[in-house]
């Protein structure tokens, strides 16, 4: 073996992998954001912490001037509130009321219906990964439906807290429950889903980073809900079908038609 | 004053109704099984406050094991937790925070803001001579009694205490997930405590509508019994929507039906989950209304007080308050956003979310607009009811965040979440009853607490909670889950170790800091060198301070009083011309032919 293209081989990999890693994963403020619409989310959370701060130093800033002047020595003035005083706060409420919750609920009606709740749009990109989620205490067990495109067939692949996405189409998760409520949570695309035994739910979203990131479980769901961990994995595309090429085959080897227990995929609930 | 033989019409009809019985002179009618709404707010008061070092102590052991999680709990832990050597084991942490949440709702904080004021307050403040039916109320104290009693045996149980969380979701709160007799006996405590608040309710509702002395009229009530009577009203409106969720629960778990038992491979049931989320959540939203507006109330009469100065736009503050209690029986989806709720009905739920911010905006304002070119005296329970506007101010600005359903699709099951309803559910009902123990502690004892403590007490309560709970809001902005017994599990909130501990620090210092109060209360209770409180120590207008005595005597008011002016009658320059003082009494006749030279009544 010739050292030196080796060395170049290992060069370009590790270039490759170092800008494929997020940047920060852990620590204070909103984690990394490796999603094409989390920052519909940031947005609106900055929005909010300015408008809240904003509101804060406006009636503390009132308090603390009473506090402040009208002390004891101040002598109280005998009024229950002049039309000035009682016009000040119902314009302040309203203002607040337009300017900060009707900003909030218009951007929120258009991202959950244009975005977040909107399956028929990602389900429609003719690229768009499915995979089903099946929550159990203390695991997530995913399921892909093979070449087929067909699910809880033989050639469907299973995996365990190992879920894997390519980046730059949209990803449609169904989630379920054998036992007791879990929720999906991945907080580095901001979004999050209940898994409800006996209902299918479904979540959406769009990897922009490659990169390894965690599924969290956010509901509690027993002792050990602080274990069910598991790692989304988002890949170029190219390595997501490599992958997928992989694990198809060793699905089709492992297949076991006595193992009831594998069989736990459901028809694709299409609405 | 009306000369002691001069009695209206009203007076008579009144007194005729409530005529005065003979105080009972036997030890166990006196203290044990008394009739006396005073007696009967005490009881709630002791019961409550030793649940509230309950619940503080496991909110100390919950702190513990984010700090340093799987290291022994210092001095406690050998004892608690014998089985782990001392540290806690994931078994018993999720009985941790389930018993911290319960205890602290249902078993300390409601019986203090809404058994003991409640029930102190109603006859005293609107001038009856004890509740319209003074044995129910026996019976709401025993029957809470009880629901507290089938608490602490839970904890003595084989498999422990409660494990699903205080929300209590099925299918993991049935026998599924929790299959031990203690989570049985926490349901069933559930029942009990919402029969004893059902009754007591019923109680306060009936005595508010008939024994409101004459001449006081709706607005002319003190707010205090404004926020006592919504709350209980939505208290018989809601509490039974959850005794009979707990009931079909224990059905569940005892009887083997399946109301909650979904069809999937590990439960095999017909029911639905989801069910009982709706069931809880329609009396758990206007529930954390029901701890609040008490609070509110008492902070719209003592921040008023304490201004020497009517409150500001009593009719806005009342109204906002009738429309928040409406409204918050329409808002409680907003627990459900991610339960896979249809989405129509998830956007009505953020819509009416966000609306109820308006009113409760303007209740703050209103308090804010009060103070606003006062005389404010600065004696503990205004620093408290000011400390209570404020953490209930962070509170409520934060739930912005989680009224909005994108937001929530990050923020859900967060620390954010938990250090938002802390700063209003915990911060601002654990301030708001303070303000309330330590103003009406003269009344109800008859001795004054200790200033200098109080104060202490106040700054470290104040600071303890902003940085405690602040620090929980930060946790959960960076992502940290709740309910984690080791959040350190996760690589995202790996990072968030050193704010984990450093909130626990205070947190002990906040836990610590409880003991000044609980210093100051038992010496002046018990000790003989207590200072007696006159009986209107605090020079204020409401019925119980200007028309009877500290404490008042078994019947209350020797002759019922005849109500002529709102309860915020300060700084009238005609008053202080007539008598010399800055405020007038709600019965009091003014100097000059007897009819009452002030109006001021509307507000």
């Amino acid at each position: 073996m010739r050292p030196l293209p080796v060395a170049a081989a290992l060069a370009l990999s590790l270039v490759r992998g170092a800008a494929a890693a997020p940047p920060r994963k852990e620590g204070y403020g909103l984690p990394f954001d490796a999603s094409a619409d989390g920052f519909r989310v940031d947005e609106l959370i900055h929005f909010t912490l300015l408008a809240i701060a904003v509101i804060f130093v406006i009636v503390a800033g009132m308090l603390l001037f009473s506090l402040v002047r009208h002390r004891r020595s101040h002598p109280a003035r005998y009024t229950p509130g002049s039309k000035t005083s009682i016009g000040f706060a119902l314009g302040f409420v309203a203002l607040v009321l337009l300017a900060v919750d009707g900003t909030l609920f218009m951007h929120t009606i258009v991202d959950m219906r244009h975005v977040f709740w909107n399956f028929a749009a990602a389900e429609s990109h003719p690229d768009a990964v499915r995979i089903e989620v099946q929550a159990h205490q203390w695991a997530w067990s995913g399921r892909y439906a093979g070449p087929d495109g067909k699910f809880n067939t033989q050639d469907d692949v299973v995996t365990l807290n190992d879920l894997r996405v390519p980046v730059g189409v949209p990803v449609v998760v169904q989630l379920s429950s054998v036992d007791v409520i879990h929720s999906m949570n991945l907080p580095n695309f901001r979004v999050k889903q209940d898994a409800v035994p006996g209902d299918v739910t479904r979540l959406t979203f769009e990897a922009r980073t490659p990169g390894e990131y965690e599924i969290a479980c956010a509901q509690h769901c027993g002792p050990n809900h602080y274990k069910m961990r598991g790692v989304l994995t988002v890949l170029p595309p190219e390595r997501f079908a490599a992958w997928l090429r992989t694990v198809e085959a060793d699905a089709r080897r492992a297949y076991d038609p006595e193992d009831a227990e594998a069989h736990w995929g459901w028809d694709w609930r299409t609405r | 004053m009306t000369p002691a033989d001069q009695v209206t019409p009203a007076q008579a009809l009144m007194e005729a109704a409530q005529p005065i019985h003979a105080p009972p002179t036997s030890f166990w009618r006196k203290y044990v099984f008394s009739i006396d709404h005073k007696v009967i707010a005490k009881q709630f008061l002791w019961a409550g406050l030793l649940f509230l070092l309950v619940g503080g102590a496991l909110a100390m052991l919950i702190r513990w094991q984010w700090a340093f999680p799987y290291r022994p709990v210092p001095v406690v832990g050998g004892l608690l937790f014998p089985s782990s050597g001392g540290a806690i084991a994931p078994a018993s942490y999720q009985q941790i925070f389930t018993t911290h949440g319960l205890v602290m709702i249902f078993f300390a904080v409601t019986p203090v803001l809404i058994g003991c004021f409640g029930n102190l307050l109603i006859p005293l403040m609107i001038g009856a001579r004890d509740m319209a039916f003074p044995k129910l109320n026996m019976f709401s104290f025993w029957a809470f009694l009880l629901s507290q009693l089938l608490v602490l045996a839970s904890f003595l149980t084989e498999l422990g205490s409660a494990g699903a969380g205080w929300t209590t979701y099925t299918p993991l709160s049935t026998n599924v997930g929790m299959p031990g007799l203690g989570q049985t006996l926490v349901v069933a405590a559930i029942f009990v405590t919402g029969v004893s608040s059902t009754m007591g309710a019923v109680n306060y509702v009936t005595t508010v509508i008939r024994l409101r002395a004459p001449g006081m009229t709706w607005m002319r009530l003190p707010l205090t019994i404004w926020g006592l009577w919504l709350t209980a009203i939505l208290n018989a409106l809601f509490v039974p929507v959850l005794g009979s969720a707990a009931l079909l629960l224990l059905l569940d778990r005892e009887l083997g039906t399946q109301f909650f038992l979904p069809a999937a491979a590990a439960v095999r049931g017909g029911g639905d989950p989801i069910l009982w989320q709706h069931l809880f959540w329609i009396f758990g939203h206007p529930e954390v209304y029901i701890m609040i507006l008490p609070a509110w109330g008492i902070l719209g009469d003592v921040i008023s007080f304490f201004s020497r100065k009517p409150h500001h736009w009593y009719r806005g503050t009342v109204w906002a308050m009738i429309v928040v209690t409406v409204l918050s029986a329409m808002v409680y989806g907003h627990h459900m956003f991610l339960t896979g709720m249809s989405p129509l009905l998830g956007e009505g739920f953020m819509l009416f979310t966000l609306l109820i911010s308006a009113p409760s905006m303007l209740i703050v304002l209103n308090w804010v607009l009060t103070a606003w070119r006062g005389s404010l005296h600065l004696d503990t329970p205004m620093l408290f009811a000011l400390g209570t506007a404020f953490v209930f101010g962070v509170g409520g600005l934060t739930g912005l965040f989680l009224g909005d359903i994108s937001m929530d699709l990050y923020l859900h099951d967060t620390l954010f979440v938990v250090g938002h309803f802390h700063f209003t559910m915990a911060a601002a009902s654990f301030m708001g009853s303070m303000t309330g123990v330590y103003f009406w502690f003269p009344k109800m004892f008859g001795r004054r607490l200790d200033e200098r403590l109080g104060k202490a007490h106040f700054w470290f309560t104040l600071l303890g909670l902003t940085i405690v709970f602040g620090g929980q809001l930060l946790a959960g902005y960076a992502g940290q889950q709740r309910r984690l017994f080791d959040p350190f599990q996760y690589e995202f909130i790996r990072g968030l170790r050193g704010l984990n501990r450093w909130t626990s620090y205070f947190a002990f210092a906040l836990f610590a800091g409880q003991f000044l109060f609980v210093v100051n209360f038992f010496r002046t209770v018990f000790s003989r060198r207590a200072r007696p409180a006159d009986p209107n120590p605090w020079r204020v207008t409401t019925l119980e301070w200007t028309s009877t005595s500290s404490p008042p005597p078994f019947h209350n008011f020797d002759r019922i009083p005849e109500v002529v002016r709102g309860p915020h009658e300060f700084s009238n320059p005609d008053v202080l011309r007539l008598t010399g003082r800055d405020f007038a009494g709600q019965a009091e006749l003014l100097p000059g032919g007897g009819r009452p030279a002030v109006a001021g009544g509307k507000g």
